[in-house]
């Protein structure tokens, strides 16, 4: 039998180092939420170590936030040299009502709609180039967070957790927090896929300030702390003596299972608290449903979340088909505080230099005005050929602007970016190789860029 | 179930893996193991399964277990077979059995149960990635599937009935093509139609049946070769064609398969007609309106060839308008035009060529060209009298072309009804291309889940409502006659054609349907009949097959021994782990296919075994012990029993059997999961698959839209979390302890059989009266009762109070009402939440939010009352104080009010109602009304001073369990209930 040269991969696994190994002992050998503590033998040194996704869900206007379009005025009420095919019809070029100005030593121009984030704008890269495939929300959801527009495959957050394990031993590792109900699509968003369910992203709706809102079976509804202590002690008493002879991990596992659930009562209550914030830290993030959910980022990642997602609302508030002016404004009225306020936050802190804080919707929208009939929406339709996402933190180059759009920011013209580049890119920060990253199943080693993404190496610093 | 172990099943890793063979083809694994059926020669060295287990161990130097003792072995095997737990009878019954054969009697007591066959019903929907639902569906689209539940208790039936393992699958891919229309055997095919709707993009409809007929039936992954041959197997991108053109040359049909009770009810039949009419009546009207418009626009789908690019796949969602080119018809010219062009069509040849010029051409070489085609239809030739300036003239000829022979055949059919041809052979021909069976025109006669591609958005919106109305009418009335999804071959099967990179848009080669070159044998054929679904199951279903029996043994083997002898059960490609025991593996498929597939009986020759009943500890020997522990730590060399650990549903179905609560009423429609009566069998639950709770992803239940074959297996604080804080939980350990009688020990004694079907020992009875003792000693930490209650009843104007207010009774977590659905048969709309309600449907039923002060003082009321809709008429609203009656009264409607009261004076126990009634009619009447009340001067008292009605809601009051009750709790949740040796 002649045997093949091994490729680095193959190596992994026959040596016993592939990451899965990894992942899934580290589920075997202790009951914590998810996996194992972040390993010194990941692919390369880790720039960071968590993520906080910002998630306009309905899709937030390039055109209308950071990537400016004068050129559109020229064309104002008339149709643009070329346009693309999108969901509805659109008319003539519609410029954006906002004023844009540059910020920052870099000088990179935001609209007034991110004012207060701009101020950020030397930490912050921007990304104007980035492509999805089409202008339709649920399959673009599922891209940008899935790597695949329609078939079952596991969500960022969950990759993160099978690839680096939880540090949260009280918290689950990955948590998306949408206020007033889930988007669309819901619980897809953060699937497992064909991970392990523990590595499902657990979703708060963080419009309650009720923990046994935030968290399922948190609290007992019929057992005081004392009590269910009394229980436990008596529950570890009869494992104990079950588990003499008896060959089996997994009870070991079970065991610890029980108590740091107990533990967990208290610690998960107290991350989601933002009353031990000191008022100035309240007041800098707001006292909103969003500047809540931000500053509760702020604690989940201090605690060691993975990855935690801020979802806007339900359904799809971004997705501004009509009066766009007023509605942008509105929602970005919304977050726009909170944003700049965790970016402060996270820099005093010293948190930012390991944390990426990433900015986008699922698409972009159409540089052209939406019609209806013959009559002018004032809106914009969803735009999947050029839109804008930026990311902010640790081991990104801020200041930076990657790639563009056309003069009319119709489509990607300057290096463009798919959301496998994006993916490869938060992935190599956090250390992971997205190449090597892979899991077994279905007789297929799958990744989360399938057989695409290249890092971009021009926003990292 | 016995879950496999996690790291063995989910990382197969190659250590054992012989290295492919790779032959001419490119095709690699040709000489896999695997591809190769078992053969008696192989399997020669094999007498018994124990000889077989036996010899393996010798070569690796291990020594075997003892039997496990008579009762591990009873709860063992009854959870395998059944999934329940043994009754203390069956189980002193068993020990006091001295015959020789008990086992085996035991073993056939329980196969013959009818819980054996939902236990193993429950294994194969793991595999089959059934749901009750589609997942994510558009609005327009009812998210149930109909045909959810028939499959699954056809399963059921399967299973217990002992239907011979190649029947069950035939069944399962073609029974439209094996049995009579309305027969039982039709819901079988919800195998095949209970996938995901992906948004209803056909490519990955069709990619999710390959997947689950050849993971699910094959154990060989074809998935990958949509886009490139198997990098390993040797499946090549023509065998994935090969299927996906098997699966396009159907369609989804929903058809009965059954009477159901309501069958002599002629109301409801008359309405399932009338709904039926109208859904056929409309899209049969749609259908052909929308085939005119095609008609009527031959010239923009001819130009329209020309731009293919601007008309994208069905992933890329267009909302279009009625007037807008439909890509879907493009396509279908565009096919056809192919055709027209391979036969040599006299009508486009003309176009053909012509559209083969360069602009500049016109009009002379198009004039050359056009001459040169003698053969072309005399009536277009006719239209080409004058060579054509430009090829957008072509097009226009042929639109005129095809709006003369349309207005003739109106004309025609006017003066002659029921004609179905024009007399005039050429005109016949041109008449065809708009109305022919084979005309890009036409629309198939099928359901609106095959044909809404076809429609623009508004009819889609208007046709998924009556194929709604249907399967409402089917889901909703009790009683329905049941419902298949099958698949029917279509009329005129798809010739597949190769998507290159698995993009439809650039199309290679043609492939013929058939099997998988190198996993049919020998000089495998083409398909012949239809889409070749039959021949396919025939494939499958038949003894050369050398996958399909292997793949089913090593399931069971898997299910009964908590590992499969291949350890991938849904991988038996070149790069899965070889089998520990590869004879035995053959043998087992041999000996199941030469006894007619029988599943029952390959069942009891895997537990009527000295393997199976060995015992969990290992070896008695230490020094074996230790040597297999070392060198075998995962078991795969059988040495022991590996302990099994409960399955989600076997946990929460033992729970209830154990006090003798489990309702063993078997199929239907599916129940929640912790509802207030369900007590049925976990199987019976409704699996969202869209919405999954998340206490079955903790407990890692199959992911519903996958298939899977082995579970993953977690160990997770969430699930702790479960069991000590879920009302189930304790509502179980509740029951258990209700009806226990007699002294400490004798309670004692009953818990231990009814949970352990044994005794406590000594330190265990200790170990209770010391954990009841410290119970029932400590102090209990009083919490304050809440302030806030819920209920209804009407508003008495004359006495400015609610007359009988009565508690609403159900509480689903995050609203009180009157059942677990809403509205509720009795109490209707009535509803209150932390921010808002509704109010019930007359002015009987308002609801009334109570506020109960605890303690005397001055109390300030604040609050915002809003109805947002703008139909209807709004509601009334009201506050009345117990001794004050009504402080405040308002109508809204479409607006919002600021109710404040600045200072109210209570005693204790003095409650203050808030009121909400329909007004005059009942319609959009929901309401956000969330009064915050503050004690505003209060004597020294501590305590809060506020109360807040959305954030007290869910802060429920913490009603105690017993000490007895927490006793049972501890139990059912100990390592001993979870884990059978």
């Amino acid at each position: 039998m002649r045997l093949p040269p091994l490729n680095r991969r193959e190596f992994l696994h026959r040596s016993g180092m592939g990451l899965g190994l990894v992942g899934l002992a580290g589920m075997l050998g202790r009951p914590g939420f998810a996996a194992s503590p972040p390993r010194a033998g990941a692919h390369t040194a880790p720039r960071a170590k968590r993520i906080i996704h910002f998630f306009l869900n309905g899709g937030p206007s390039h055109v209308d936030t950071f990537d400016p379009k004068p050129s559109l005025a020229k064309y104002a009420g008339q149709a643009l040299p070329k346009t693309y095919r999108t969901e509805r019809k659109t008319g003539s070029a519609f410029p954006s009502p906002f004023k844009f100005r540059p910020y920052g030593q870099s000088g990179i121009e935001v609209s007034e709609l991110f004012a207060q984030t701009a101020s950020h704008i030397d930490d912050i890269a921007v990304i104007r180039s980035m492509v999805a495939q089409v202008p339709n929300h649920e399959p673009s959801l599922m891209q940008m967070n899935c790597g695949d527009a329609l078939q079952t495959r596991p969500s960022l957050g969950s990759w993160l957790l099978y690839g680096l394990g939880n540090e949260a031993e009280n918290l689950p590792g990955f948590v998306s927090m949408c206020p007033g109900g889930l988007p669309i699509k819901g619980a897809e968003n953060w699937q497992s896929a064909f991970l392990p369910g523990a590595f499902q992203g657990t979703y708060v709706d963080s419009k309650h300030t009720d923990v046994d809102k935030l968290i399922e079976n948190i609290r007992s509804p019929h057992a005081a702390s004392g009590e269910q202590r009394r229980q436990l002690d008596y529950l570890q008493r009869l494992n104990q003596a079950h588990r003499t002879g008896r060959i089996d991990s997994r009870l070991d596992a079970r065991i610890e299972s029980f108590e740091l659930a107990f533990r967990m009562q208290s610690a998960a209550t107290e991350a989601f608290d933002i009353s031990a914030e000191p008022a100035g830290i309240r007041q800098l993030y707001g006292d909103t449903i969003h500047g809540r959910q931000t500053l509760i980022a702020r604690r989940l990642i201090e605690r060691g979340v993975r990855m935690v997602q801020l979802w806007h609302g339900a359904g799809q508030p971004w997705d501004n088909h009509d009066k766009i002016e007023e509605n942008h404004r509105k929602l970005s009225g919304e977050i726009d505080q909170p944003i700049a306020a965790l970016l402060t936050d996270l820099k005093q802190r010293g948190l930012l230099d390991d944390t990426i804080v990433m900015w986008g919707g699922e698409f972009g929208r159409t540089p052209t005005v939406e019609m209806s009939g013959s009559k002018s929406k004032l809106g914009r339709d969803h735009n999947p050929y050029g839109f804008s996402v930026w990311l902010a933190g640790g081991g990104i180059r801020g200041g930076t602007v990657h790639g563009s759009t056309d003069e009319f920011g119709f489509a990607a013209q300057e290096n463009p970016v798919s959301v496998h580049d994006l993916h490869a890119t938060i992935l190599h920060l956090l250390g992971l190789d997205h190449e090597q990253l892979t899991y077994r199943y279905a007789g297929r080693d799958f990744r989360l860029t399938d057989v695409y993404g290249d890092v971009l190496h021009d926003i990292l610093a | 179930m016995t879950t496999c172990r996690t790291l063995a099943c989910l990382l197969a890793l190659p250590l054992l893996s012989a290295v492919a063979g790779e032959n001419q083809s490119g095709l690699k694994g040709l000489d896999w193991w695997a591809f190769h059926s078992p053969s008696a020669e192989r399997v020669r060295s094999v007498h018994s399964l124990d000889g077989a287990v036996e010899s393996v161990r010798k070569e690796q130097g291990l020594a075997g277990s003892p039997e496990a003792d008579p009762r591990t072995l009873i709860r063992r095997v009854t959870f395998d077979l059944t999934g329940l737990p043994p009754t203390p009878e069956e189980v002193s019954a068993y020990l006091s059995d001295s015959h020789p054969e008990a086992f085996a009697r035991l073993v056939d007591r329980l196969l013959a149960s009818p819980q054996f066959g939902e236990h193993w019903a429950r294994h194969w929907l793991d595999v089959a990635r059934y749901s009750d639902t589609k997942g994510y569906v558009y609005a327009r689209e009812e998210r149930e599937f109909v045909q959810a539940s028939p499959y699954r208790d056809w399963v059921v039936r399967s299973f217990n009935e002992n239907l011979p393992y190649d029947r069950f699958l035939l069944l399962q891919l073609a029974a439209d093509q094996l049995v009579p229309a309305e027969t039982p055997d039709l819901a079988a095919m919800g195998f095949l139609t209970l996938g995901r709707r992906f948004l209803g993009v056909t490519h990955d409809i069709i990619d999710d049946r390959i997947d689950v007929t050849m993971r699910g039936l094959q154990g060989v992954t074809v998935a990958c070769a949509r886009c490139h041959d198997h990098k390993f197997d040797p499946i090549s991108t023509q065998d994935y064609y090969s299927l996906y053109g098997v699966f396009r040359s159907c369609a989804e049909r929903l058809v009965s398969c059954g009477e159901g009770e309501r069958k002599a009810d002629e109301a409801f039949t008359q309405e399932l007609e009338a709904r039926r009419e109208k859904l056929r009546s409309g899209l049969s009207k749609r259908r052909e309106e929308q085939s005119a418009r095609v008609r009527g626009t031959v010239r923009e789908h001819l130009l329209a060839q020309r731009e293919l690019e601007k008309y994208p796949e069905e992933i890329f969602g267009q909302l279009l308008d009625a007037t807008d080119i439909n890509p879907v018809f493009v396509r279908q010219w565009q096919a056809f035009l192919n055709a027209a062009e391979r036969k040599k069509d006299p009508v486009f040849s003309i176009w053909l060529a012509c559209s083969r010029l360069p602009t500049g051409a016109f009009p002379g070489q198009a004039a050359e060209i056009i001459k040169r085609l003698p053969g072309a239809h005399p009536t277009v030739r006719a239209a080409f009298g004058t060579p054509p300036n430009s090829l957008e003239e072509v097009a226009a000829r042929y639109g005129e072309v095809f709006h003369r022979i349309e207005t003739t055949w109106q004309s025609w059919q006017k003066e002659h009804p029921g004609a179905a041809a024009l007399p005039d052979p050429e005109a016949e021909i041109l008449r065809l291309v708009l109305h022919g069976p084979e005309s890009p025109c036409e629309i198939p006669d099928e359901s609106i889940v095959n044909t809404e591609m076809y429609f623009n958005a508004g009819v889609v919106v208007e046709l998924w409502k009556l194929q709604g109305e249907v399967d409402r009418w089917l889901l909703k009335q009790e009683g329905a006659p049941p419902h298949a999804g099958i698949l029917v071959d279509r009329p005129v099967p798809a010739m597949p054609r190769v998507f290159v990179r698995g993009n439809p848009l650039t199309r290679g080669e043609e492939v013929p349907r058939r099997f998988p070159q190198h996993l049919a044998g020998p000089g495998a054929l083409t398909f012949q009949r239809g889409s070749g679904r039959l021949e396919l199951a025939r494939n499958i279903a038949d003894r050369r097959n050398p996958l399909t029996a292997r793949v089913f043994v090593n399931r069971v083997w898997m299910h009964l021994y908590g590992q499969g002898l291949v350890t991938t059960p849904s991988d038996f490609g070149t790069r899965s782990v070889l089998p520990s025991h590869p004879a035995l593996l053959d043998w087992l498929a041999l000996r199941f296919m030469d006894d007619g597939w029988n599943v029952k009986n390959l069942i009891r020759l895997l537990v009527v075994s000295d393997t199976y009943r060995q015992g969990s500890a290992g070896p008695s020997d230490l020094a074996s012990l230790a040597h297999a522990e070392n060198t075998d730590p995962g078991n795969r060399f059988l040495w022991r029993m590996t302990p099994h650990r409960l399955s989600f549903e076997e946990m929460r179905d033992a729970w209830l059997a154990v006090n003798g609560d489990l309702n063993l009423r078997m199929g239907g429609r599916p129940e929640s999961l912790f509802g207030g009566s369900t007590r049925r069998r976990t199987l019976y639950s409704f699996v969202d698959r869209e919405k999954l709770p998340d206490v079955l992803r903790t407990f890692d239940f199959a992911n519903p839209d996958l298939s899977i074959a082995c579970r993953s297996e977690t160990t997770v604080p969430q699930q702790a979390l479960f069991g000590l804080n879920h009302p189930y939980v304790a509502a179980r350990a509740t029951a258990l302890v209700d009806r226990l009688t007699g002294t400490e020990a004798d309670r004692l004694n009953t818990l231990y059989a009814k949970i352990f079907q044994r005794t406590p020992t000594g330190p265990e009875a200790a170990a209770a009266a010391a954990f009841l003792k410290e119970s029932e000693s400590a102090p209990m930490t009083a919490a304050a009762p809440s302030p806030w209650s819920y209920g209804y009843g009407a508003w008495d104007e004359s006495a400015g109070r609610v007359v009988s207010f009565t508690p609403l009774p159900y509480f689903n977590g995050g609203a009180w009402q009157g059942g677990e659905s809403w509205p509720d048969a009795t109490l209707g709309w009535a509803q209150l939440t932390g921010e808002g309600g509704h109010p019930g449907n007359d002015r009987a039923h308002a609801v009334v939010r109570r506020f109960t002060a605890p303690r005397k003082g001055n109390y300030r009321v604040s609050s915002k009352l809003t109805h947002e809709p703008k139909v209807g008429d709004g509601i009334r609203a009201f506050i009345s104080h117990s001794r004050l009656g009504m402080v405040r009264s308002t109508s809204v409607h479409a607006a919002a009010e600021t109710l404040d009261l600045p200072s109210l004076s209570f005693e204790v126990g003095d409650s203050l109602d808030f009121i909400v009634d329909i007004r005059d009619s009942l319609n959009s009447d929901q309401f956000l009304w969330s009064p915050r009340i503050t004690l505003v001067n209060e004597g020294g008292q501590t305590g809060p001073t506020f109360w807040e009605a959305g954030t007290d809601f869910t802060r429920r009051d913490v009603s105690r369990l017993s000490p007895w009750a927490r006793l049972a709790q501890v139990l059912l949740l100990s390592n001993e209930f979870l884990f059978l040796d």
